[in-house]
């Protein structure tokens, strides 16, 4: 709450909605979850605990979610451009 | 257009090196970028993003590992995957501005190897994480020169570390291993490298590429 609190401190023209929907966005879009995920994913595989084919359709799920979060957080930081 | 591009893999002393290799995007050759003794072990590609698959990643490490084994006086200071430059010039201007730092770097690797030790927990096992990690430290601290702690990326890991070893030494991190796998029967141990010393190198390059 300090961080929202904070941020409308310092920006206060940016709406608090706006504020919301940035925050669901990197919660939803965890760069470094996604990577974890892909070397768990990994290490079951080594490990024997997932097939070939259940590694490589989680791995195409799992890289085609990193993109997209990469999209989203590339998308973010244009419009702190923006705003500054 | 495909103009060429300068794909970086890592930083050694300066030596004339030329090695056959299967490179990352294609690359069949690596040669060496020399200013002052040091040198940027290098690729001809035609991207400035090169895909980051799999394959391109191994064959970034196999490049390394290869220039380890063939000469570099065995110490290499590897790049993080993905370092690609317009011109040779502006790896030359790299190796100018930050010749000290890889000089620094290379001097403390010297003779240096990387080994990494993964201990998994079995899927429905309970182990005593603080019982495995004393013994851990018991076992493998004191035949290395650093230790650097990794990402604990999945709940099952109970260690991911890397050992920074002279490579006179390895022999006694092995039978450190294999003491670890006779006392601790109920876990997985991974053991993986030589590598060279992805962890134990920070050098950030902030020239444009």
């Amino acid at each position: 709450m300090t961080f929202l609190i904070d941020d409308l401190l310092i920006r206060p023209f940016v709406g608090f909605l706006e504020i919301i929907h940035d925050m669901a966005i990197r919660e939803l879009y965890n760069l470094e979850d996604i990577q974890d995920e892909l070397k768990e994913n990994r290490l079951l595989f080594e490990l024997g605990e997932r097939s070939q084919e259940e590694y490589e359709l989680r791995k195409s799920q799992l890289e085609a979610q990193l993109q997209e979060a990469q999209e989203a957080h590339e998308h973010l930081r244009g419009r702190a451009r923006v705003i500054e | 257009m495909n103009e060429t591009k300068w794909y970086v893999y890592g930083i050694v002393e300066a030596e004339p090196l030329r090695m056959d290799v299967s490179g990352v995007a294609g690359a069949e050759e690596v040669t060496a970028v020399e200013h002052q003794q040091i040198a940027a072990l290098v690729s001809e590609i035609e991207t400035m993003n090169p895909d980051r698959s799999e394959a391109n990643v191994r064959a970034h490490n196999q490049v390394l590992k290869q220039a380890m084994d063939q000469g570099c006086d065995g110490t290499v200071v590897p790049m993080q995957f993905g370092m690609v430059f317009e011109t040779k010039n502006t790896i030359e201007n790299v190796l100018r501005h930050g010749r000290r730092a890889f000089v620094q770097a290379l001097e403390q690797t010297e003779g240096m190897i990387e080994l990494g030790v993964k201990i998994i927990a079995h899927s429905d096992a309970s182990v005593d994480r603080a019982a495995i990690v004393a013994s851990v430290e018991d076992e493998l601290d004191r035949s290395s020169e650093t230790v650097a702690q990794n990402r604990m990326f999945s709940d099952r890991l109970l260690i991911n570390r890397s050992y920074l070893v002279e490579r006179s030494n390895r022999e006694a991190l092995d039978a450190g291993i294999d003491r670890l796998r006779d006392r601790h029967e109920d876990v997985t141990i991974q053991y993986s490298g030589p590598w060279p010393p992805y962890n134990f190198v920070d050098i950030q390059i902030g020239a444009s590429q």
